[in-house]
């Protein structure tokens, strides 16, 4: 776990300094499991400053939110550095208008594992190097992290922010890749039934709330394609076909940007599995055109550029 | 009438019940509970401490559906709901005071939605009251309580083998009429269940002043504050059992007039054919909803429009909580009008 002290006093000295306007981070929630995105914008607020395994939210969807001009300082760890990266990208943001604050992640704990085990009275939530310690009415569970952390973080590739200003913490060994090729491998071995059967029953179960995609930060567009009434494209309703062509189409809008950071999933009240199909693009998008999303703050995704020499694969 | 349950009987009671009624309880769907109909197979999920994800809600006003079937050549035809009779097993006292809520919505003198009276008045709701209060629920900060018994037919209490019901009314009655009544001892130690568990619970905020400060505070910064991490997402109003929005649209490929639930948390609800939009961003939204809930259900029907079920804390994306907002509210100042 990276020195708390450390991350406040560069944030502190950002907004002394005038370096950013606000430093985006996270506060202690009002419940023990859910620490809040905040908005830092006086070097006294920084007291409040939290940073932990519960903080579940990819705090880049807050850059499309904030005022364009604005000078931002952002808490990120390795996806998050991804997903501010692939917004400069699209151009939603100056990158010198970003201080991004580097955090090594060693992986979100899913407050919903929690939970499950110990139900929702807890009282308190300790961090102490791999172990978890949660306080309920009931008494004390201690958890190894590692059985706690959201299935994303599990086949994490790249746990260290990779164009943090400054990295708090010792860099983390990259994650294997083999890891998130295997869960979609798995995936597709299943026949084809069985397949249709597990997304009817994800995606059915979706009340269409859409806090996946308001979780996601690479979902900003301004009217999103459920919201178009002139022409529409899926029904309207929480009905099978409205439910599953909104999930089909929201992810392959994904292709080539999703950083595979799963806030979406933990963002979910349904507890709907989303990141099988994102993951299935971003496998596809790395093994056919050896891109991963957000890797650089230049490269454009596949998907979105098109070129004189691009192969036409429909003539001889 | 207040009557014994054992539960080793409950399974047959429920069998009994099909054979006039379709009867839905809690039931597990994946990690959480949800209102389905009994099945062959049903494994009732009673003892969860708190309750179902979706609010019964869902039963009288569903997720979407049709209203008007309509054709090409102008011709239409209004659904008939058919809705079979029906028992509501095990409902949470907030969530059936929620549907009482809804009552003064949909059952207006001069509005009067027939799809909503059609399925509550073949609706029997049996309550189980709370003897362990879910640990983010505030019903009794809200005026109601985890035995509160409005909207009920009859409300059942926990008592280890077995289940204390009291019947309300004429419906619940019928439900349990074979039942052997409680003993005074029973009803004694039940009143003391109910008491425990009414004062076990914290006041999470205050209400007094609530409604004023929040009219006087329309403009304060507190807004812009609160709704900041806000991602105008729908989970807390769609879990919410008291709202109530709609939209009605007309899904033209298949010539059906449908309504689907909708939320003032969303940018497009409020957006005007003109291309206004009175409540732009999550700031004036965010206001919306707490104000609905805290200053108009009071305006409208006098009762606050939140039962204090808790899972907008349980479930909002990005850990706010209603509770905490309030209590920033109380801190706001209060303009104490002299006005004569």
């Amino acid at each position: 776990m990276p020195d708390i002290e450390k991350i406040k006093a560069e944030a502190k000295r950002l907004l002394q300094e005038g370096v950013v306007d606000v430093v985006v981070a996270f506060k202690a929630g009002d419940t023990p499991l859910h620490p809040q995105p905040a908005f830092f914008r006086s070097p006294e607020e920084i007291d409040n400053l939290v940073y932990g395994s519960l903080c579940q939210n990819n705090l880049a969807t807050f850059l499309t939110r904030m005022p364009k001009q604005s000078k931002l300082g952002m808490v990120v760890r390795g996806c998050e550095n991804r997903s501010v990266n692939a917004l400069v990208v699209e151009g939603q943001k100056l990158r010198e208008n970003l201080y991004l604050i580097g955090v090594p992640c060693e992986g979100i704990v899913d407050w919903r594992k929690i939970v499950n085990q110990v139900g929702e009275a807890v009282l308190n939530v300790r961090e102490e190097a791999d172990l978890v310690m949660v306080e309920t009415r009931q008494g004390q569970a201690t958890f190894n992290k590692k059985e706690l952390l959201h299935e994303s973080c599990l086949r994490c590739i790249h746990p260290t922010p990779i164009s943090a200003d400054i990295l708090i913490g010792e860099a983390l060994p990259e994650g294997d890749p083999n890891l998130a090729r295997t869960a979609v491998e798995e995936f597709e071995s299943l026949p084809r039934e069985e397949r249709f059967a597990w997304f009817q029953q994800e995606a059915e179960r979706c009340i269409r709330c859409y806090a996946c995609r308001e979780a996601c930060p690479m979902c900003y567009c301004e009217e999103c394609f459920v919201d178009h009434t002139n022409p529409r494209w899926t029904e309207s309703g929480a009905t099978p076909a409205g439910m599953q062509a909104w999930h089909i189409v929201r992810a392959f809008h994904q292709a080539g940007r999703c950083t595979s950071c799963g806030a979406c999933e933990r963002a979910c009240p349904m507890d709907i599995k989303m990141t099988y199909l994102t993951e299935k693009l971003n496998h596809d998008i790395r093994s056919k055109y050896n891109f991963e999303a957000g890797m650089d703050a230049q490269t454009q995704p596949p998907f979105a550029t098109v070129t004189l020499d691009d192969k036409n694969r429909f003539t001889v | 009438m207040n009557l014994i349950l054992e539960k080793q009987t409950l399974p047959a009671l429920l069998r009994f019940w099909q054979e006039d009624h379709d009867v839905y309880l809690p039931q597990k769907l994946g990690q959480f509970s949800h209102f389905m109909p009994l099945q062959e197979q049903t494994d009732p999920l009673l003892g969860e401490p708190h309750n179902t994800r979706i609010p019964p809600k869902s039963l009288f006003l569903p997720m979407t559906e049709t209203l008007v079937k309509y054709t090409k050549y102008g011709t239409y035809k209004e659904v008939d709901p058919e809705v079979e009779s029906r028992i509501i097993f095990a409902i949470r006292p907030c969530d059936a005071q929620a549907v009482k809520l809804l009552d003064t919505v949909f059952e207006q003198e001069r509005y009067t939605d027939p799809l909503w009276v059609e399925r509550r008045n073949n609706t029997i709701t049996i309550g189980l009251g709370c003897h362990e209060p879910c640990h983010n629920g505030f019903c009794t900060t809200v005026g109601y309580g985890p035995f509160n018994k409005t909207g009920l037919d009859a409300l059942l209490t926990d008592l280890g083998d077995s289940y204390m019901v009291e019947t309300l009314t004429e419906a619940g009655e019928k439900c349990f009429q074979h039942l052997t009544p409680a003993s005074a001892q029973t009803e004694a130690l039940v009143a003391e269940i109910q008491l425990n568990a009414y004062n076990s619970m914290e006041i999470a905020f205050p209400t007094v002043n609530l409604k004023e400060k929040l009219e006087q505070n329309f403009n304060s910064d507190y807004w812009k504050e609160i709704s900041e991490s806000c991602l105008s997402c729908g989970v807390c109003t769609f879990l919410c059992p008291t709202c109530f929005c709609f939209d009605i649209v007309d899904e033209t490929q298949r010539y059906e007039r449908v309504r689907n639930w909708d939320t003032c948390m969303f940018r497009v609800y409020s957006l005007e054919a003109s291309g206004h939009n009175p409540r732009p961003t999550r700031v004036e939204r965010t206001r919306q909803r707490i104000s609905h809930k805290f200053v108009y259900w009071i305006d409208q029907v006098n009762q606050i429009g939140c039962t204090g079920c808790g899972r907008c804390v349980r479930y909002c994306p990005v850990g706010l909580d209603i509770r905490a907002m309030l209590r920033q509210v109380q801190q706001l100042p209060l303009e104490v009008s002299h006005a004569v």
